[in-house]
């Protein structure tokens, strides 16, 4: 497996956890709103993190890295992810999964074999035509809708994460999504960043305005255990 | 005149086909196809400023363009909606159609056209409107810019220091005889000497034809001719301190540019101006000259000289307050023991602006919440919320108090009772014992300490964080045994992550210190803890803080090693030089009890002077160890473990010498991270002058801009991205040897974590490291013009899109 990207330590990438992130490359979807595009688009540019460079890392840690999470790019697109997994699983470490939900089968058998202890997938817009232009590409709806089904019916814990896009994400849209994942654990709705965006058109458009994304928390709230919003900066509505 | 709104441009009903089919969006498939997209079709819908995208409207163009024109007494509908029409157009040309305009886009459109078909009227209309509704947005704030949650002090205005004054004085009678008295009584100059440079001087005047003098200039006159006859120390004495002219009228005119955080008031100003002087006076009569000139050159610098006539900073007990109330010299007024829990506040908070009058840096407090207990007996939640909230905004707004500065104030907060207090009887309402020990009162003190983390938690009016009093959170072995101490634990956490103001101080094993000042702390040997069962006594000082210059020891060394310890001990005996001199300056004004200006340190309440001098700390600062280290091994510390290796070994010799020290003087030396950032561009500065060609290797920052500056003591490159365990670790390893405190900055910049994650690094930081004490710091930015913060720092303000630099400014 090719790591294209490694963050030794992060705070904010697993709640309550001290984490090492890899990015993987590839993807099978194609979010005009990526903002790791380089990771699917030109994977042979980005350079690959030597696997010494990583153990030995971890192995420095122990004791303060609590687990690994998982990006991309989109990780089930490899098929050897379960065999990886399991070699980190040896040196004793929690896993948090990130995958946009199109590998439910991958995603089953990861959970049936207890290699994650965490996953979270993008709903990336209602489960109509909208999927697929914020996809990018033609999504298989069916597999998202399992995907969904295996999270909010097993064992291991999971969130659902929104990039709200104006574009894309109207609050009537957020009252969707939340219908079509109603009594999830966790929702996360996260602040669109334009200036990274793949496509150049989105770079012009303006982000919500925090007011907005509150309201659209709260209509998310109506729908699952918990929503939260992330990555806004407004001082004031961080304490939401 | 109703003016147009502009939002109303934008506004409309959403639209039929909700935005959640874009129509004009073009979007690249996996397979390069586009879906949905027409390049051509005209836009139907915009953005508006919530970022809700709605249906386009000609129609509220020309309704906004109407209104501005009727404004100006036009009336032609029909002109204003061909107008409109035209906007749409320019809108859409300008783009090619494949663009979402925004509501500002819109008005720039507007404005284009309607000056470009020549109604400029009607334009002006539509531009002072438009300006009067983005100042709505915006309400004015000044943030005060603040450094790693720290107020920069101003040490600059040292340039500025080092000019005499030529002042007006009362014009009198001349009389030749006063220069023969005032170079006799203040210079010690023989008679005959004095008599022959008065009648020179005398000769020089009326030669000069002078038809008004000032004694000033005769002074200076005088000086002259010393300095002729070879009288050197005699000008010494005989000299007048104080400013040009020039220089004062800025100080009362102008702010102060070099340093925004300067306050720009009256009692500012007064405070720069007597901070001139007793600098000035410092280094000519305090200081020995071989320190002195150590200061002036940059071996050594001496923190606080416009402070000269006090102590440096102190650790206080809220105890003192209450078993004595407030009485102090010079008051017109005696308050017996406080008997409401608002009342002790007033009494506390009064105390600290005595305080903050006689010591030159922070004054913090010892187990606040713990100590404030037996007074919170029964009282509601609701009250003592209010009750925390009148604390933290009662020594935040201090700014009307001395150099119109806010108390530079620390608060002490701890979960558990701390072992040495748990058995010490308290003292309740009116200074009278309760009959039961702080132990009792567990549940109080939690709930206060709660209640505090909770207003940090909120911030201020418009939800910045506080940056006085700062909350000192101990954690100790205890505080894991105590009930509660996960939920609080996140609470804490969580002030952290949202506002970054918590210092986590950790006391392992059986440690306990008193910390304020960021990072100072009073590490509490036997004798204090003793102290701790008359908790009242409880009052540390450190007299003075002296910092030597590092990479500039490791220049002199050119590379020898030896030298290099030769060096150190060199510039320590200067240090233990200046602490000699300043602690016997303080210790003359000490013995003017109260007849003298330290009053209020020697008053004796409980049978000994408030300023216990014997217990005095002396503080020796260190700073850019990691530029020494890079001239020395031609690495920085972070780069080798042989580096850093030899860093930690620096600081071992020091923390050894400085024991000797000790002992041979009998003065209690403790080494310190110096928390003064403009000492780190001052030596700097020195260093690129009188040692160019090494500094210039080494400095950071940028020579082009002359912001050249070292890493603060012992830090590794600040501007490294350090892995954060390994910063916790690594810097850490030095802490043991800095008793005086020690702190490690995890920078989070626009990153926020949830707080059970700080929590996760907070607790391994205890228990795996040596670390002293941690804190976290977020990034902000904060807007001048609309007063919006935001995490990060921005280019430009999010919510109003002010790009001008001077409109932002960051808090780090």
């Amino acid at each position: 497996m090719e790591i294209k990207g490694f963050i030794e330590t992060s705070l904010i990438d697993w709640d309550g956890k001290l984490v090492s992130v890899f990015f993987l490359p590839g993807c099978n979807f194609r979010c005009p709103f990526c903002h790791n595009h380089q990771l699917w688009k030109e994977p042979q540019k980005v350079e690959t993190v030597p696997w010494q460079r990583v153990s030995g890392f971890l192995k420095g840690k122990k004791g303060w890295i609590d687990g690994v999470v998982i990006t991309g790019g989109e990780p089930t697109v490899h098929q050897d992810l379960p065999e990886f997994i399991g070699s980190l699983r040896e040196m004793g470490l929690l896993i948090k999964l990130d995958t946009n939900g199109a590998n439910p089968e991958m995603l089953q058998s990861l959970i049936d074999k207890k290699l994650v202890d965490y996953v979270a997938m993008d709903l990336k817009a209602t489960l109509d035509t909208i999927y697929s232009q914020a996809a990018g590409t033609k999504v298989n709806l069916d597999d998202i809708r399992r995907s969904i089904e295996i999270l909010m019916t097993g064992k291991t814990d999971y969130e659902f994460r929104t990039t709200l896009v104006p574009l894309f994400h109207g609050l009537e849209n957020v009252r969707q999504m939340g219908k079509s994942i109603k009594g999830a654990k966790k929702w996360v709705l996260q602040q669109f960043v334009p200036q990274n965006s793949e496509t150049s058109m989105l770079k012009h458009v303006w982000p919500y305005a925090e007011e907005y994304l509150v309201k659209m928390q709260q209509e998310g709230s109506k729908w699952v255990e918990s929503c939260i919003l992330r990555g806004i900066s407004e001082i004031a509505a961080d304490q939401v | 005149m109703n003016p147009p709104d502009a939002e109303m441009i934008a506004k409309g009903q959403p639209s039929q086909d909700p935005p959640e089919a874009p129509r004009f969006l073009m979007v690249e498939s996996a397979k390069d196809k586009q879906i949905n997209a027409d390049p051509l079709m005209p836009f139907n819908v915009v953005q508006k400023r919530s970022g809700e995208i709605v249906n386009f409207d000609r129609r509220k163009i020309a309704e906004a363009i109407f209104k501005a024109a009727q404004a100006v007494g036009g009336a032609d509908h029909l002109l204003a909606e061909a107008l409109a029409e035209q906007v749409e157009l320019l809108l859409h040309s300008a783009k090619g159609g494949q663009h979402l305009p925004n509501v500002e886009e819109i008005q720039d459109a507007v404005e284009k056209i309607l000056i470009e078909r020549g109604h400029a009227k009607t334009a002006k209309a539509f531009i002072l409107y438009r300006d009067q509704r983005s100042k709505v947005r915006r309400q004015n704030f000044n943030i005060r810019q603040v450094q790693m949650g720290e107020v920069v002090r101003d040490n600059d205005a040292t340039d500025l220091a080092l000019f005499i004054q030529t002042s007006e004085d009362n014009v009198a009678q001349w009389d030749r005889e006063k220069i023969v008295k005032a170079l006799k009584k203040e210079a010690g100059v023989a008679e005959d000497t004095a008599q022959k440079i008065a009648a020179e001087v005398e000769q020089q005047i009326l030669d000069a034809k002078v038809k008004r003098l000032t004694s000033s200039l005769v002074r200076e006159l005088v000086d002259a001719k010393l300095i002729e006859y070879g009288l050197e120390e005699a000008r010494k004495r005989h000299s007048r301190l104080g400013m040009p002219l020039y220089d004062v009228e800025k100080v009362l005119t102008d702010r102060n540019r070099e340093n925004a955080n300067i306050p720009h008031n009256p009692e500012a100003t007064n405070m720069t101006l007597a901070e001139t002087i007793n600098k000035q006076f410092a280094l000519a009569r305090v200081f020995s000259t071989d320190v002195a000139d150590a200061h002036s050159r940059g071996d050594i610098h001496l923190h606080d000289l416009g402070f000269i006539n006090r102590p440096y900073c102190s650790g206080q007990s809220l105890e003192y307050v209450k078993k004595f109330g407030l009485s102090l010299p010079n008051a017109l007024s005696i308050a017996k023991p406080a008997k409401h829990p608002d009342t002790l506040l007033a009494h506390m908070v009064k105390m600290s602006a005595a305080l903050q009058g006689h010591f030159a840096g922070a004054i913090g407090w010892d187990a606040v919440n713990v100590f404030f207990a037996p007074f919170l007996v029964g009282m509601s939640d609701r009250e003592i919320s209010q009750l925390a909230q009148m604390m933290i905004f009662e020594y935040s707004q201090q700014s009307v108090a001395r150099g119109g500065q806010a108390i530079f104030s620390d608060l002490n907060i701890y979960w558990e009772t701390p072992k040495h207090f748990e058995n010490v009887p308290a003292i309740g309402p009116g200074g009278e014992y309760t009959g039961k020990k702080y132990g009792d009162y567990l549940k109080e003190s939690q709930r206060f300490a709660w209640a505090l983390f909770e207003v940090y938690k909120g911030g201020d009016g418009t939800g910045r964080p506080f940056f006085f009093p700062k909350p000192q959170a101990h954690i100790t072995e205890k505080f894991f045994l105590t009930p509660g101490h996960q939920e609080y634990l996140e609470l804490i956490c969580s002030v952290a992550a949202d506002k970054g103001n918590t210092y986590f101080v950790f006391d392992r094993g059986e440690t306990a210190k008193i910390s304020e000042c960021c990072r100072l702390a009073f590490k509490l040997d036997d004798r204090d803890l003793m102290d701790a069962n008359t908790p009242w006594k409880m009052r540390y000082s450190a007299l003075q803080n002296i910092t030597v210059n590092l990479p500039r020891i490791a220049y002199l060394a050119k590379g020898d090693t030896n030298q290099l310890y030769k060096k150190i001990d060199e510039f320590l005996h200067l240090t233990v030089k200046g602490h000699q001199q300043k602690r016997k300056f303080i210790e003359k004004l000490m013995n003017l009890k109260d007849q003298g200006p330290l009053a209020l340190l020697a008053m004796e309440k409980d049978g000994e002077p408030y300023l216990r001098m014997g217990r005095v700390t002396f503080l020796i600062g260190m700073l850019g160890l990691n530029e020494m280290v890079q001239h020395h091994m031609g690495q920085e510390m972070h780069e080798s473990e042989e580096a850093y290796k030899f860093g930690l070994k620096m600081i071992a010799y020091m923390h050894l010498k400085i024991k000797e020290l000790a002992k041979e003087y009998g003065m209690k030396f403790v080494l310190e991270q110096t928390p003064a950032e403009s000492t780190a561009f001052r030596f700097a500065k020195l260093d690129m002058q009188q040692f160019t060609k090494d500094a210039e290797k080494v400095v950071k920052g940028s020579a082009k801009d002359g912001t050249v500056y070292y890493t603060n003591s012992t830090y590794l490159n600040v501007a490294y991205q350090m892995n954060p365990i390994d910063r916790v670790k690594q810097e850490g390893k030095f802490h043991d040897m800095i008793e005086a405190g020690a702190l490690t900055h995890i920078w989070l910049a626009d990153s926020h974590p949830r707080a059970s994650s700080i929590a996760n690094f907070v607790v391994k930081s205890f228990r795996q490291t040596r670390n002293a004490q941690i804190a976290f710091s977020p990034e902000f930015t904060t807007c001048n013009s609309c007063g919006k913060v935001y995490r990060g720092l921005k280019d430009e303000c999010p919510n109003c899109s002010r790009k001008t630099y001077e409109g932002i400014k960051r808090i780090k």
